[in-house]
């Protein structure tokens, strides 16, 4: 068992030499292997079955037909390999999901020149598999489907990128690392009513908190603003980038805290909290985060609630205790 | 999940395609329950395809299996030898189609079908034929490669088109392989063509066995000579000895009829030219060889019989070539064994007592043996003999009745009279069967010999000269040893009669006599150079183009003509997947950044441009400046107001002008 796991061990290393991590790939001869399917091995038997009827009948036909399908093997080799070769796959997205989901991602096929490639079949071991084939259209989107596992980063692994056309008796491919992770949040776990989730702070107070309503003023570009509150003008004046900052005002917000939950393991404590912020977020609350390390100010909508999520997410808390 | 493989329509249209088009060649050879078999399950097979029918169950599968095999069985009495077994095949291929559902099913199925373009081989081996599988492979191939094209919703020539390709490139390899691949004898015996029949010369003659095969306008052999070629007239291709005459059927003598000292053919002094040529004998699954008098080839596997004929031990299963030597006026046998002597008198007890009394009473009036002959064959000459493919059928004595009533006869019916005659009056005769003469192909100055020219003639011994041919056939019908078959039967309008589509029958039309002529030097090159490549033609060949022969030049030639194919091949396929054309612009600042990435300063994913630039200012900072003015310009043109084409040539510049100072900075690095 153990020289197995060694040996994969090996392999995996190899294989991230030799085909690191990137977000789009374009397949060439470094990434692609290629060997006979078994069905041509099938075919390779039935060769040798054709070969000796041949010397046996002293048939210089048979065995002229038989060395022609040997050679359009030996040719096949290149034209396998070419439905591959040139083939550029790149990330699109992940969708986040709890655990014991499907996360979808998409990709992004593109055939880089105008053959077209027939039965590309992609997917992750254990995942599903999609036969996708470029003739009409120089690229295509696939979604994926592939079942994720804890709390935090999934990464599904290196994707089979693998095709037999035109005479399915090669099998060509490789395995791809796009770079591809998901997110998967906590486990949404119900509890008792959350401690404080009557309203315990003054309403009205004048805090100004990230929110939509009024604008205040500018600050540097960070990554994670949105894109409508960049100040394109200014850019366009060859000034630095910069989003605008707007105010809204802090009412009833609700704290989603840590602390809330004496005496729960942590794993268990992030789980409520998901299901809380969810529960929340369905019943149009405002509401806060409240993490040792990480706060998010109140607030709701999608956006929020991504961000809330993304932090239980990715909270080391659970991994460490 | 696993995407299921189903078989897509256009592979299901050609795999039908093909097997039909795989069934046609055998369909003569096939009973004809197997080709309603064919039918009926293509018929099924595309009733469940438009789904009005579904595919047949476990049990109805194997009661067809059961059915078919002992349909066969009764067929042909046995399922082993090549023809049950493709009859077998055939069957195997129409109620698999029954059950092709998936694309594991097709693979069977396709891989069958070029098994069973090889069983055609086995039958025969003809150009035509040969061109025929060619389209046959391409089909089965197009089949296979549309199984797996399953993006296509219309029918489309793309999969024939791409089956061609391969075929094509795979071509030129297959040649490479044809020649290096080394001839091997056959490992163990295989199943042989069980049904098919005997043609060519028996090794029994009745009359009216020689009129029939004169019936055919098949090709028998081609002889190709090395010198000149002889007079037709003595073109007499020695095939059998009948020494035996017992029930009015003259017949060879078997290997264990002969007392062991006689089993050898005696010394024969050679005297004057002797002539080379090779003949290539289309297959008769018979033993003997066809030669002109005295024969002898030093090729392995042909042997010498005591009455100075050749044979193969083995029987002639498909084209047969050979290499032989004559000295046509080499004595035969000047003595002669009491042995032999006696076998070449003996006669019956009885029969044909008219006949008997005419050869003695003949004999009588003449001063010697050779007087005789003359004698004899004047008679045959001056009396009103006829010449004809339709003698009238004769009785008990059927000598006598011939000699004396009808006088209508074909060669056998005069060599039969003649040696019956000789024999009678104590001199040692026998009847010798083959063929006679043979059309000279004007294209490739080969002989072309036909079924038709097969012929019958004597041979008497006589004192100090040994074995002398007598043809009493040429002293009723000079025509017949002159100038062929067709010119001696003229006036009865007999010849090839029942072959009215051959094209011998037409040789009056000039262009069919030209074509014809032109296929069969086609085909004689076919045949000595592909067909009969054996083992002997590929050390003379690869002798002759690669000098003496070692693993070293085997192995260059080998792989070197694979590189000559492959090679191209491979570029043109990876050629093709080549970018699509850039702006000349873009094509400039990918150039720029590619030099950057080499200097480790690769653009980050999602990095604007000027962002970039500043990177590399503040990494670089002695090529900064150009880079930023470059980028500025190049964002410029990308990203703002229309321009003139001044400016677009001014940022062309200012990028080329980055680019050099990368490439200047990095030499002095270096």
């Amino acid at each position: 068992m153990l020289p197995v796991a060694a040996w994969r061990r090996r392999f995996g290393e190899w294989l991230n030499r030799r085909i690191p991590a990137a977000r789009s790939v374009t397949l060439d001869q470094k990434r692609i292997f290629i060997l006979p399917s078994r069905v041509g091995v099938f075919f390779l038997v039935c060769l040798l079955v054709m070969l000796l009827t041949a010397i046996n009948y002293q048939n210089n036909m048979s065995y002229a037909l038989t060395f022609l399908l040997t050679t359009l093997f030996i040719v096949g080799i290149l034209h396998t390999y070419a439905n591959l070769s040139g083939l550029t796959l790149q990330a699109v997205r992940a969708r986040p999901a709890y655990p014991g989901q499907l996360t979808e991602f998409e990709l992004r096929l593109d055939r880089g020149g105008r053959r077209p490639r027939f039965g590309l079949r992609l997917g992750w071991p254990g995942g599903d598999e999609r036969v996708v084939s470029l003739v009409d259209s120089d690229s295509e989107e696939v979604k994926l489907h592939c079942p994720v596992g804890e709390r935090g980063w999934f990464h599904p692994g290196r994707l089979l990128v693998e095709s037999t056309y035109p005479l399915g008796l090669l099998r060509c491919w490789t395995w791809v690392d796009l770079d591809l992770r998901a997110l998967v949040y906590p486990r949404p776990l119900a509890s008792a009513e959350l401690p404080g989730s009557a309203a315990d702070q003054p309403r009205g107070s004048a805090v100004p908190v990230a929110g939509i309503d009024d604008f205040y003023g500018f600050r540097n570009y960070r990554q994670g603003d949105s894109l409508r509150h960049v100040h394109w003008k200014g850019h366009a004046k060859g000034q630095s980038l910069q989003s605008k900052q707007y105010a809204a005002y802090a009412d009833s917000s609700l704290w989603l805290d840590w602390a809330a939950f004496p005496g729960a393991a942590s794993e268990r404590r992030l789980s409520h909290l998901c299901y809380w912020a969810l529960e929340f977020e369905r019943r149009h609350r405002d509401y806060g985060l409240r993490l040792p390390g990480v706060t998010v100010e109140p607030g709701s909508g999608e956006r929020h609630l991504e961000r809330v999520l993304t932090a239980l997410a990715l909270h080391p808390a659970g991994r460490v205790s | 999940m696993k995407a299921v493989q189903q078989v897509p329509r256009n592979a299901l249209a050609w795999l039908l395609v093909s097997m039909f088009a795989l069934l046609a060649p055998h369909a003569q050879r096939v009973p004809v329950w197997v080709l309603a078999v064919y039918a009926a399950c293509a018929v099924w097979r595309l009733q469940v395809y438009r789904g009005r029918w579904s595919f047949p169950g476990r049990p109805v599968k194997f009661g067809l299996i059961l059915v078919a095999c002992a349909g066969i069985w009764l067929s042909y009495g046995s399922l082993l030898g090549l023809e049950p077994t493709v009859a077998l095949l055939l069957t195997a291929f129409a109620l698999k189609l029954l059950e092709l559902a998936r694309r594991q099913d097709a693979y069977v199925l396709l891989f069958l079908a070029y098994f069973i373009c090889i069983t055609e081989f086995l039958f025969t081996q003809d150009l035509l034929i040969v061109l025929y599988a060619v389209v046959n492979v391409l089909l089965v191939t197009t089949a296979l490669v549309a199984l797996h094209q399953s993006g296509r919703q219309r029918f489309d020539w793309s999969s024939l088109r791409h089956a061609a390709v391969m075929l094509a490139q795979a071509f030129p390899l297959m040649i490479v392989l044809f020649f290096l691949f080394p001839r091997i004898g056959p490992l163990w015996t295989v199943p042989i063509k069980t049904q098919a029949a005997k043609t060519g010369v028996s090794d029994f003659m009745r009359p009216g066995d020689i009129s029939r095969l004169s019936q055919s306008g098949e090709v028998a052999f081609r002889v190709q000579f090395e010198g000149e070629i002889p007079p037709a007239s003595e073109l007499y291709w020695r095939g059998l000895v009948f020494s035996r005459l017992r029930d009015g059927t003259w017949s060879s003598l078997d290997y264990y009829d002969l007392p062991p000292g006689e089993r050898r053919p005696g010394p024969v002094a050679t005297r004057g030219e002797p002539l080379d040529y090779s003949v290539i004998m289309m297959p008769t699954r018979q033993n003997w060889l066809y030669s002109l008098r005295y024969a002898e080839s030093a090729q392995g596997g042909v042997m010498q019989a005591p009455d100075f004929r050749l044979f193969r031990p083995v029987e002639i299963e498909d084209q047969y070539r050979y290499r032989a030597r004559s000295w046509p006026a080499a004595p035969l046998e000047p003595e002669l064994s009491a042995w032999r002597r006696a076998t070449e008198l003996r006669l019956p007890q009885h029969g044909n007592p008219e006949t008997r009394a005419l050869a003695r009473r003949l004999r009588e009036e003449s001063g010697s043996d050779a007087d005789y002959i003359e004698r004899v064959l004047a008679m045959f000459r001056e009396q009103p003999f006829v010449y004809t493919l339709q003698p009238p059928l004769l009785g008990e004595q059927a000598m006598d009745e011939f000699l004396f009533q009808t006088r209508r006869g074909f060669c056998e019916h005069y060599a039969h009279a003649f040696t019956l005659m000789m024999r009678a009056a104590g001199v040692p005769a026998r009847v010798v069967a083959g063929y006679q003469g043979g059309e000279i192909n004007p294209v490739n100055r080969t002989v072309i010999v036909h079924q038709f020219d097969a012929h019958a003639w004597a041979e008497v011994w006589l004192a100090g000269e040994g074995w002398r041919r007598v043809d009493p056939t040429a002293a009723v019908s000079p025509d017949r040893i002159e100038q062929g078959l067709e010119q001696a039967l003229a006036g009865e309008g007999s010849f090839l009669a029942d072959s009215p589509l051959s094209a011998v029958r037409y040789r009056s039309i000039d262009w069919v006599n030209w074509l014809r002529l032109r296929y069969d030097a086609l085909t004689y090159r076919w045949q000595s150079w592909v067909v009969g490549f054996d083992s002997d033609r590929q050390m003379d060949f690869l002798q002759r183009w690669l000098g003496q022969l070692s693993a070293r030049t085997f192995l260059a030639v080998l792989f070197g003509g694979f590189a000559l194919v492959l090679v191209p091949v491979a570029l043109s396929l990876l050629r093709h997947r080549g970018r699509v054309p850039r702006d000349p612009l873009d094509r400039l600042y990918l150039a720029l950044c590619d030099r950057l990435a080499a200097r480790g300063l690769a653009r980050r994913r999602g990095e604007a441009p000027g962002e970039f630039a500043d990177r590399v200012a503040v990494a670089l900072p002695a090529v900064g400046d150009t880079v930023r003015r470059a980028t500025g310009l190049y964002t410029a043109q990308r990203y703002g107001p229309p321009t003139t084409q001044e400016d677009s040539r001014r940022a062309r510049r200012a990028l080329r002008l980055a680019l050099r100072q990368l490439a200047r900075r990095g030499k002095y690095r270096e």
